[in-house]
Parts: structure tokens; sequence; C-alpha cells
């Protein structure tokens, strides 16, 4: 049985260039006592993207989500937390921010989204979603490895934070 | 006592009277004195908002670097540096600020301050290949210019680029990753590190003036035609479909045939009044922005704003995130769409334009000629200007963008207490500049 739950996120485009919003994520994250698993900065390609939002691919904002997510580098992050699915959204906010502004001020998207499409972050919203996604942006991952072999010390708290990297790393004693 | 006596003997000293009369004719070649009057040209600009991105060009002190509390500032607060350069012009983008200046001293006419992850204030680097993120102070901006006597008329920012009117054409830098610089997308460029500058050449009539969306530009000609490029998803660019343009292609639609005098788009609905005061849009309409057949949410050819009709000759316009704002003659101000529109406590959605009290604006038994002169909105909040040169503003207090000394949102126009006649205003994402002429 697993104690930790993971989840992806993404910072999209729009917030990913600002160095004062990418700042206060990260600071948040570690705040909130969030594991840093894996993290990578990389612009987009629009095949994963399409397979990414293919639940959306009838919408009418399908293309505007597409061209915006591919049109500058975003940062992802695979999150490890007890409920991490929940907590990161909780964190986020409601996805309209438009709506966010007013209702939930000072969520992540309440403080730094910019329109409706650019939200500035991303959180899977199930288990079966986050794994999906992480494959699609994560391939060389293998989530039930690592629930084998590295969640132990997560859970234990046998792991070092590397600054520089913006990663959790198993310190091996 | 002693000492009072003292004081009042010295006082004494300087108000004696004068034992011999100045001779008349003497006094009339004595220079008079008066107060300074302050130069046409000199303007007064007044910043607030968030100070972490370094768009508000103020200094920050050494111990709130380290403990990372760098406070926004919730009131106006003059900028120094416009004491020493003469600024015409001020543009805000998100989370960075473009002024233009007459150059004097110098030849630098244009100078940039805050976040320059795309390279939208320019080139600038500590060495080789290191380029500056975040710039707290304002630099100077290379503009491929010829001549030397070249102005700058006017300039605009979008989320990460830049326009810049001059009288030798027009310049555009920063990100183009949907060809809002009107050039040739070019797939995996690197913005951060680009000293690009585009001159805009394939537009054949004299550009009069021009705007920024979040990631689309427009420009509009003396002849009344509009052109754009950038970011289509959503219509944005008025040009018949939703795809990305990467040249200044004309907008037709509706106005193809009318004399468009403004346009205006913070985010990704743009609106155009032509000279008879009639009302046209385009772009993004999940708000109601326009009334469209079907709740369609997408609109990409320029369309006429039938709800605005009756509603007296339309003189200015604004549109922000969500929200519209239009100006007519007599000076009432009217919005749509959702949000803090101005009207009441609430957040409201509404389709039909609802006009604004002109109380708010100043109007009252003291000052029954005070109206509304010029609008202006940002992403969430909106400002007007009055006619006696008052600055009110209402909608998300994001940082502190609305100068009221605090951080909660307001819901309807309330002045704003800056020490100048308000001229001009640019509202960013989180910081608002306004450009004032001294009292006297």
């Amino acid at each position: 049985m697993g104690y930790l739950e993971l989840t992806l996120a993404i910072l999209k485009p729009n917030v990913a260039v600002n160095p004062v919003a990418i700042k206060f994520v990260k600071n948040l994250i570690i705040t909130s006592n969030f594991k840093i698993v894996r993290s990578k900065r990389q612009k987009c390609k629009i095949k994963e993207l399409q397979l990414f939002y293919e639940e959306h691919k009838d919408k009418f904002f399908y293309n505007r989500l597409i061209t915006f997510m591919s049109s500058g580098p975003s940062e992802l992050f695979i999150l490890a937390k007890e409920n991490a699915i929940q907590d990161w959204r909780k964190l986020l906010g409601p996805t309209k921010v438009y709506r966010t502004q007013f209702e939930e001020p000072n969520s992540l998207r309440g403080l730094f989204g910019q329109s409706d499409t650019r939200n500035a972050f991303h959180g899977s919203d199930s288990k079966e979603s986050a794994e999906r996604e992480m494959s699609i942006f994560f391939p060389e991952f293998n989530i039930s490895d690592w629930f084998v072999s590295e969640e132990q010390f997560f859970v234990n708290g046998e792991i070092k934070f590397q600054e520089d990297k913006f990663i959790h790393v198993i310190q091996h004693t | 006592m002693c000492i009072r006596k003292q004081f009042f003997n010295q006082i004494r000293g300087y108000a004696v009277k004068r034992k011999y009369p100045v001779n008349p004719e003497d006094a009339k070649k004595l220079p008079v004195f008066g107060y300074g009057i302050s130069k046409a040209s000199y303007n007064r600009i007044f910043v607030w908002g968030c100070r972490e991105t370094g768009a508000l060009a103020v200094p920050q002190k050494k111990e709130e670097e380290k403990f990372h509390k760098i406070s926004p500032i919730k009131y106006p607060k003059r900028l120094f540096f416009a004491e020493n350069h003469e600024v015409t012009n001020v543009a805000c983008g998100f989370g960075f600020s473009i002024f233009s200046v007459n150059p004097n001293n110098d030849n630098s006419r244009l100078y940039g301050t805050g976040i320059n992850s795309d390279s939208q204030i320019g080139y600038h680097a500590i060495r080789e290949n290191k380029p500056l993120e975040i710039i707290f102070s304002p630099v100077a901006i290379h503009l491929p210019l010829k001549e030397k006597k070249t102005r700058i008329n006017k300039i605009a920012a979008g989320r990460a680029h830049t326009l810049v009117l001059t009288s030798e054409g027009l310049f555009t830098f920063g990100n183009n990753a949907y060809g809002q610089c009107g050039r040739m997308i070019i797939t995996d460029e690197d913005y951060s590190n680009s000293h690009y500058v585009h001159k805009i050449s394939n537009v054949d009539d004299t550009i009069k003036d021009v705007e920024c969306g979040q990631d689309h530009s427009l420009i509009l000609t003396e002849s009344g035609q509009v052109y754009s490029c950038g970011w289509g998803a959503d219509g944005q660019t008025g040009l018949g479909h939703f795809n990305s343009e990467s040249r200044f292609t004309r907008v037709l639609g509706d106005i193809a045939n009318e004399n468009i005098v403004k346009v205006s788009g913070r985010s990704d609905f743009v609106l155009a009044i032509n000279d008879k005061g009639e009302v046209f849009g385009w772009g993004n309409t999940e708000y109601a922005q326009l009334d469209t057949p079907n709740d369609l949410q997408q609109v990409c050819n320029a369309t006429f704003i039938e709800k605005c009709k009756g509603l007296g000759k339309i003189v200015d316009i604004a549109a922000g995130g969500s929200f519209c704002l239009i100006l007519n003659e007599d000076g009432q101000v009217f919005s749509w769409g959702y949000g803090l529109l101005g009207a009441g406590p609430k957040v409201q959605y509404s389709k039909k334009p609802v006009l604004l009290p002109e109380i708010l604006f100043g109007k009252n038994e003291f000052q029954t000629d005070s109206k509304v002169i010029k609008i202006k909105a940002g992403i969430g909040h909106a400002a007007a200007i009055s006619n006696y040169g008052n600055l009110y503003m209402w909608g998300r207090n994001r940082s502190g963008c609305l100068g009221m000394g605090h951080d909660k949102d307001q819901p309807f126009p309330f002045r704003v207490s800056v020490s100048g006649l308000v001229k001009d205003v640019s509202c960013g994402f989180d910081h608002s500049i306004a450009l004032c002429k001294p009292f006297i």
C-alpha cells in the first residue's frame, strides 16, 4: 500500500517566463511540504500536447490551448505528497481566471493567471489522469518502479533537497 | 527670556524699514520674483503597484532583497527618472514599463524597466550570453534609427512585446511566438538573448496609432484602416481565421468601409470606433462582449455592436479582460461584461451596457461641468480621467495597482490622489503609471 500520491504540475508558458512568479511558486511548493520527484524545463511539443489534451478535442478552445502551450518553455514537476492531487489543485484555485480573480483572489491562478486560457498552471484531476499525463511528459519515469523502490525513502524523509536543480534526491547512508 | 529677546531682535533685523526708499525708476528694473512655472514639455510621472518585477523603477533597499519582502507601492509615487528626463509617453506591459523621452543630453529616446525575459525592453546583458531577466531601473533601449531628429510618437506594450511608432516607421521587438512582432515565426527562437529590432515595412499607409493586446498587435492608419497580427486563436486579430498571423494584415469585415479613429484591446477582445461614433468589436466574447447567435464564443470578423446604439456618439473605448467600457460625448461611461463593472457593490455579469453614475466621476453641485474625457482598461481594473485632471479607478486591486492605499478590490470608481493634473494613464497587469502635468 502506498502512502504517497503523485501528481503532475505544469507552470504554463506565461508564468514560466516570469522570474518573480517562478520564485513565488517554488517557494510555495516547498513550504506546502510537496516533494519534487522529477523536474524539468522544456518547450512542449505539439504531438505531446495533442495526447495530453485529448479529452478537450471537440471543445472550441482546443486550438488556442495547443497553440498557447506550445508558444514557449514550460516548467514541469512531478510532486509527491499524501493527497497530492487534491492539495495541489486546492492551491491552484478554479480554472476560469476571470472568475477566480474575484472568487479566490489568493489562489495561484488568482494571483498569476492572465486570462482564461493563460491560467498559468496545470494540475492532474485524478489518479488515472495523473499517471497518463506523467507518462506523456516523463516517458522515462516508471511509476510502479518508483513506488516499489523509492517511495519508502520519501516517506521516511531520507531525502536531500537540491536547490539548483529544484529536486529531492534520495540520500544514501 | 534673554534668548527670546535675542531671537526677536534677529527677526527685527531683517524687517527694518528702508532708510532710503528705492528710486521708483530703479524699482522697475529690478527682477520680479514669482513662482517658477514649469516647462510646457515637462511631465510628472507617478507609479504604483507591484514592485517585485522592477516595472516601477523604484529602487529597493538591501534588507528587502535579503528577506524577500519587496512590498508593493499602494499609493502613487513620483518617479525620480522623470525629473531627469522629459518623459513624453508611457506604456505598461505585463511586468514591465516603457518610457519615451525627449532626447536632450544623450541620444536615447526610449527607456525600459522590469521583466526582460523576452527582450521586450531590449538586449541587456552583464556579459555575453548572460542576459538580465529583471531590470530595476530604466535602461536605454537601442533603436536602429537613421536620423538624429527622429521623434517617438506612440508606444505600446503587450504581454511580452513592444511596439514603438517613430517618425521613421514602426519598430517591434520582444516575444514573437505568435507573430505579434509582425515578422516570420521562427520555431525554438531564443527570445531572451535576442538583439533583433524589427521594422515594419509592409504597411503603405501612414501609421497613426498602435495598440497591443496580450499576444497580438493592432495598428491604425491615417485613413482609418486597421491592421493586425499575432495570436488569432480567439479571433482577436479579426482576420477571418483562427490562426496566428505573422504579417500585419488589414482587418476587413464590418469595418472595411469605415473610417476608424480608435482601437483598444488589452486582452483578447478588441473594440474599435469610427468617426460617426459607432462601435465595432471582435475576438473572445465568452463574457458577452458581443451578442452572438448560438452563444458563439469566438468571433474572428469585425462586427458592428448593436447594443451600443442609442447611447450617444461614442468618443472613447476601452476593452479589458472580461469587460468593455465606452464613453460618449456627454462624458457618460457605460460598461458591460463580467467583473467589477463599477456600478455596484458586487461582481456583476451584464450583457447590456450599464451607465456608471456620473456623480462618481466628480460631477456634483460644485463641479457641474466635470466630465470624463478618457477611459482605459487593464485586465481586471479600469481607469477614467476627467477634464479637471482627476483620475478615477475601480476593479481588481492586484498588488495595489489601483493606488487606493490598500489592497482590497474597489467596486465603484474612486478618485486616486495623484498630485498633478492627470493627462494619461497606462494600466498593466499589476501596476499602473500616470502621466501628469504639474499644477503650475
